[in-house]
């Protein structure tokens, strides 16, 4: 029986390379405005995938995402502020620093069990937010002004959230269209199936894990480059878990494009209701309601309810001619 | 460390009755309420409002609103959570968190951010005062309440025939259905019930501490810490995870200094969930 990943069609070729000349291009005939809206779009498409590379395949719930974002942010504010170094090893720092992080925290949340997980996860989150807010080495809870964020132009900050989604992304195809990919999708359907099938639960667990803390912390890293400014209440806050959960729940959990079109409506939103700054939280939270309520798999699960779109190629396709075989043979006999 | 001790038992009980409504409702529905904490500060500034703008009164005031947050529990798992329960536990639990999120977002559009207080006839009252220890008026009423009200849920869940078709329809659905139990309805019963319940509590936190819109947060997680200690679902652990936690951070506090007495709560609860990650006092269930 022939398992494979959906080939990379013409068709699949040339929409991404039409995607990726336009992204690459928009500085260059984008105002400030749109560039600075995609910058974000970009951020929040990286960060969205991650959450949803745990949730929506590996079947991890979390809501402590933001320690992460936290840990990128502060690495980039320690690296530039406090220890004078180029700010572009405040991204490397922000991987390392999460990974390690992940690494020793998977041992007591590994342990814990779906809602437990979820719990233990916010749980780590907001120790380390009052953590650091009585830690001297990292100024209390002032916090960091990001200067170096001054200096930086539109244009180079655009293509280094860029960098930011590209990694994001790339990260995420490569993984599901993987072998790796397969078990993790199968282990989402039936956990105890795809054990007796050979999929490694604990592993493919903590690989998600590592590698969406990675990139989450690269990401707060760019978020913070962006806001320029850094405190523990916020760095470690709820919010940006809530728009990572609003940004995969709106998009659909579970898809690659998911992510994309969630991050594309969240950032937006959040600009149109720019100036009822109360309401926009409000609205989101809503919508997302809604949303749960009426399209449990999101826009994408809409779309692919009418025909089957996939991007990216991961869903793997079977080869029914081989069942007609078996079952003409089987007629034979 | 005496009072340190006493102080820590007392603002156990306030933490259980908090933590009693998640526990109910994650051991009868089997969703984690992600806006327990956030619909108790609902309630709080409900009695906040009725007590200023209404009636003069604040027992009055929480009688009203006690009939107000069981209304609300109904509406709520009637058209929300029954709506998605087939779709799994993670689903109802995301529908919830989307609600936590909206409820802060209007309070903080209607109150304001800024700090709120409840009045409190027992405010700045000692209930005992001596050398040794002291305990204030408003702790030693809480704690009092606190038990009185955990007791009654748990004899409404064991003797009435209410609470034998709640746990019915908890511990075996299909069965209870089969006997003629609408399960869903008993899932609007129980989280009408937690909410009145819920709505006592949101009144002892609102003449204990101060209270702002996003206090919600503040509040689940030592709603969550009490479950967790206690085990989900049992109504007397929430008692038992309300006194452990608040010794721990009492005694923290008396220790290291006041500043690690919610870190200390934190990771007192890390610690329980990886070494018993079912609960401290949850039996083992198997499936």
């Amino acid at each position: 029986m022939k398992k494979q990943t959906g080939k990379m069609t013409t068709v699949r070729w040339i929409s991404l390379a039409v995607a990726v000349v336009l992204l690459v291009s928009l500085p260059f005939w984008g105002g400030d405005y749109i560039v600075n809206i995609f910058t974000l779009i970009l951020m929040y498409m990286a960060i969205g995938e991650m959450w949803n590379l745990l949730a929506g395949y590996a079947g991890l719930v979390s809501l402590g995402a933001q320690a992460f974002i936290g840990l990128g942010g502060y690495s980039l504010a320690m690296i530039s502020q406090v220890f004078k170094l180029p700010f572009l090893l405040g991204f490397l720092l922000a991987a390392v620093i999460s990974v390690l992080f992940a690494l020793i925290i998977s041992v007591p949340i590994f342990s814990m069990k779906d809602v437990y997980f979820t719990i233990g996860t916010w749980l780590v989150a907001e120790a380390v937010c009052v953590f650091f807010q009585s830690w001297a080495f990292v100024n209390f809870n002032v916090g960091y002004n990001i200067t170096v964020a001054r200096r930086l132009s539109g244009t180079a900050m655009y293509f280094i959230a860029f960098g930011v989604g590209l990694i994001a992304l790339v990260a995420v195809v490569i993984i599901l269209r993987s072998k790796f990919g397969l078990g993790l999708m199968a282990m989402r359907d039936n956990e105890a199936a795809s054990e007796i099938r050979g999929v490694k639960l604990y592993r493919s667990k903590l690989i998600c894990f590592l590698v969406s803390s990675a990139i989450t912390g690269i990401a707060g890293a760019a978020l913070y480059l962006n806001l320029s400014y850094i405190k523990p209440t916020v760095g470690f806050g709820i919010d940006w878990t809530v728009s990572m959960v609003f940004i995969a729940v709106i998009g659909g959990m579970g898809t690659i494009e998911g992510p994309i079109i969630g991050a594309i409506i969240f950032v937006i939103l959040r600009q149109l209701l720019y100036n009822f700054s109360g309401f926009s939280m409000l609205i989101l939270g809503i919508i997302a309601v809604v949303m749960i309520l009426v399209a449990p798999k999101g826009i994408m699960g809409l779309i692919n309810k009418k025909k089957g779109f996939d991007l990216f190629g991961v869903k793997r396709t079977v080869d029914i001619s081989i069942f007609k075989e078996d079952a003409e043979t089987a007629a034979a006999k | 460390m005496l009072q340190a001790i006493i102080t820590g038992l007392l603002m156990g009980g306030l933490y259980a009755l908090i933590g009693v409504g998640l526990s109910l409702i994650f051991g009868i529905v089997k969703v984690t309420n992600i806006a327990h904490g956030d619909l108790m500060i609902v309630s709080t500034f409900f009695i906040m409002v009725i007590v200023t703008k209404l009636v003069n009164n604040i027992y009055l005031a929480l009688a009203i609103t006690i009939v107000i947050m069981a209304i609300i529990g109904f509406l709520i798992q009637k058209f929300l959570i029954n709506t998605v329960i087939d779709q799994g536990a993670e689903t109802a639990m995301l529908v919830m968190f989307g609600l936590s999120i909206a409820i802060q977002n209007a309070l903080t559009l209607i109150f304001g951010a800024g700090n709120n207080a409840l009045p409190s006839p027992v405010k700045g009252t000692n209930f005992i005062k001596s050398d040794l220890v002291s305990i204030s008026g408003q702790y030693a009423v809480n704690f009092i309440v606190a038990i009185v009200l955990i007791v009654g849920l748990a004899l409404i869940m064991d003797k009435t025939p209410l609470g034998r078709s709640i746990r019915a329809a908890s511990s075996d659905t299909m069965a209870a259905e089969l006997m003629g139990i609408n399960t869903k309805t008993m899932y609007v019963w129980a989280m009408a019930i937690t909410m009145a319940a819920t709505a006592v509590a949101g009144l002892l936190v609102g003449q204990t501490y101060s209270f702002f819109p996003y206090t919600g947060t503040q509040f689940l997680i030592i709603a969550f810490g009490v479950v967790v200690i206690g085990g989900m679902g049992s109504i007397f652990g929430t008692l038992i995870g309300g006194a452990i936690l608040g010794l721990a951070q009492m005694i923290a506090a008396y220790l290291f200094g006041t500043a690690y007495q919610t870190l200390a709560g934190y990771i007192v609860l890390l610690i329980l969930l990886t070494v018993r990650p079912q609960g401290l006092l949850s039996k083992k269930v198997r499936k």
